[in-house]
């Protein structure tokens, strides 16, 4: 049995007025529980067991309280306890939001974002702090005619270990479009589960997980599509250098009564290392006879005849590999529709890859 | 300026060069013509530097320097420009950031100072304007969306900004209309001058009404069978290439 007492330390290390009934229930859970096991399906390729070794200086639980919550499995039950509580916001209906929601870089956060009828907002989920430690967990919900564009980034340190869980849900002829990167850190496990629930509901999500180092990054995605005519599409790229892991798998399940689903599915990779790995799985479910389903995976290196065509006019070997990696991310990072956020992903990424100088004109 | 000898060369086992002479004066314009598999486009990218092929004899100096020693990037800096049969496409990377990126490292090779962003975009507009292009293009992504005739006219707007010594031509022609065509063979002769040098290599005689080569020579079989004045070019258009591979 894995030693959680780091966890329950850190908990009690909190002044008494922050460890509410409700916090230290949801703890509770937690403990009992325990991180899940290699065993299940869902979580074959990543071992959460490595954060009980972490120091109890590293799991900083907030002091700070927002509202109560209550919690659903061990992960949700972790996050609500180290949250201390849900952060949670309305769009008013027809309404359009147009400053972006940046929530504070609080090492853990628990959202609940509603989008009335017709409204529109943009929202930026970064766990791209100093923290080893940090969770962010998010509730969404898209009303009739909502639209949401959704950003997640996790480009924090070599030392970090991540967290993240999104569920959405949209009614009638709601639309979401979210991207979501990861670059670099040691763990990154991000789940992102959508619920097409009313007719017309449509998903459009990019990802992009580039780890390095030893680093690992496990993507989870799950596209239940429960009614007719909805439109999901997913682009997912990852890029795997050094020793480094990425996961990625991407379950679509389309629904008895979901007829005239539109959905399409595409996974690419890029292994630019002997050492490195990534394991990319398509899960399609498909209980509706007239739908639309389309996908395919691949897995490659960088093309010879375009890092020909670049070193012909003079570009050094590394660079012409780094412009070649960095295209192949743009087919994700294009859809970041806010220029500061993806001006510095973009940097990011150019950071990793060496020889770069002559690029820093790219976005 | 360019000295060929007795190259041989093979990829994947198959020996497609099998010993070609040729020298190529500073100031002239040569233009290798022959069927489809003579060696054309591989004489092309070889001495581009691609790295799929293996040289198994003879020897190549370009300015005195063994060509076969240096690499794509350093072959560039030294002025050796192949414009591609089929360019790349690279998208998301806009055309102004891809030149700048690649004449500025061309110069840091070369030792030279390298281009800020207003003189190279003076440069640069002045080059595209000369190619007939819209300015616009400069923003869109590297051949992205081209057409084939878009991409051709792209490589001669890249050599026009780069500026090399010897510019090897693959088949720039292939795909063109008659105004492209003139607008290609514009931005070559631009290029023209007592310093520089051309090899075409082109199936066709069309080009060469408009890019007069001083020599023409004709491959087959992985050899130049035979090599004469641009008069060899309209008597290939006329008979076509039988008569030689036979008399070879």
């Amino acid at each position: 049995m894995l030693d959680l007492s780091p966890f329950r330390r850190a908990f009690e290390a909190l002044p008494a007025a922050a460890q509410t009934g409700e916090r230290r229930k949801a703890l509770d859970a937690f403990l009992t529980a325990g991180f899940p096991s290699t065993d299940l399906e869902e979580w074959k390729y990543t071992n959460l067991a490595a954060l009980a070794s972490l120091p109890e200086a590293a799991l900083q639980p907030e002091a700070e309280l927002a509202s109560a919550t209550g919690h659903g499995d061990a992960l949700d039950a972790l996050n609500a306890a180290f949250a201390g509580g849900v952060t949670e916001l309305r769009i008013p209906s027809k309404t359009r939001r147009e400053e972006p929601i940046r929530p504070s870089d609080r090492a853990h956060q628990r959202h609940r974002l509603y989008l009335e009828r017709g409204s529109e907002a943009t929202m930026i989920l970064n766990s791209s702090g100093d923290g080893v430690f940090e969770t962010i967990f998010a509730d969404i919900e898209l009303e009739a005619g909502a639209q949401l564009h959704l950003i997640r980034l996790n480009d924090a340190g070599a030392d970090s270990h991540r967290i993240t869980r999104i569920n959405l849900r949209l009614s009638r002829d709601a639309c979401c479009d979210v991207v979501t990167v990861d670059l670099g850190g040691r763990l990154s496990r991000h789940d992102l589960n959508v619920d097409l629930a009313e007719p017309g509901a449509a998903i459009h999500l990019h990802g992009l997980y580039a780890p390095t180092g030893d680093g690992h990054v496990d993507n989870h995605t799950r596209i239940e599509h429960r009614a007719p005519h909805c439109i999901s599409r997913e682009q997912y790229r990852g890029i795997a250098r050094d020793k480094a892991r990425g996961v990625f798998n991407g379950m679509i399940r389309v629904h008895k009564d979901a007829q005239k689903t539109d959905s399409e599915q595409r996974i690419a990779n890029l292994i630019l290392s002997p050492g490195a790995e990534i394991n990319a799985k398509p899960e399609l479910e498909i209980y509706a006879d007239d739908v639309k389903c389309a996908h395919g995976a691949t897995f490659g290196q960088l093309d010879d005849e375009a890092l020909f065509y670049l070193r012909s006019r003079g570009l050094p070997e590394s660079t012409a590999r780094a412009l070649l990696t960095w295209t192949f991310a743009h087919e994700v990072l294009q859809h970041i529709r806010l220029e500061d956020v993806r001006g510095r992903v973009t940097k990011r990424l150019l950071r990793q890859l060496p020889n770069t100088e002559q690029l820093e004109a790219l976005q | 300026m360019l000295d060929i000898q007795n190259l041989h060369a093979r990829i994947e086992g198959k020996d497609i060069l099998q010993g070609i002479d040729l020298r190529i004066g500073a100031g002239e314009v040569h233009a290798i013509m022959g069927p489809n598999g003579s060696g054309k486009s591989t004489l092309s990218k070889l001495l581009a530097g691609h790295e799929d092929y293996t040289i198994t004899d003879g020897t190549v100096s370009f300015d005195g320097a063994d060509l076969l020693e240096l690499n794509p990037e350093e072959r560039a800096a030294k002025g050796i420009f192949l414009g591609f049969q089929y360019p790349v496409e690279i998208p998301g990377v806009s055309n102004m950031v891809f030149l700048k990126a690649a004449l500025n490292a061309q110069r840091k090779i070369r030792g030279e100072k390298e281009l800020d962003a207003a003189d190279f975009l003076a440069w640069v507009k002045h080059r595209v304007k000369q190619m007939q292009m819209n300015p616009a293009m400069l923003s869109r992504g590297v051949n992205e969306g081209f057409s084939g005739g878009e991409k051709k006219r792209n490589e001669i707007l890249q050599m026009l900004v780069l500026e090399p010594k010897l510019m090897v031509l693959d088949e720039t022609d292939s795909g063109l209309d008659i105004d492209a065509l003139k607008i290609v063979a514009d931005g070559i002769n631009l290029m023209r001058s007592k310093e520089r040098s051309v090899l075409l290599v082109t199936h066709y005689q069309r080009l060469l009404d408009y890019v007069k080569p001083d020599y023409v020579h004709v491959l087959a079989g992985g050899r130049i069978v035979k090599s004469g004045g641009p008069e060899l070019a309209l008597e290939l258009e006329e008979k076509g290439y039988g008569w030689i591979q036979q008399a070879a």
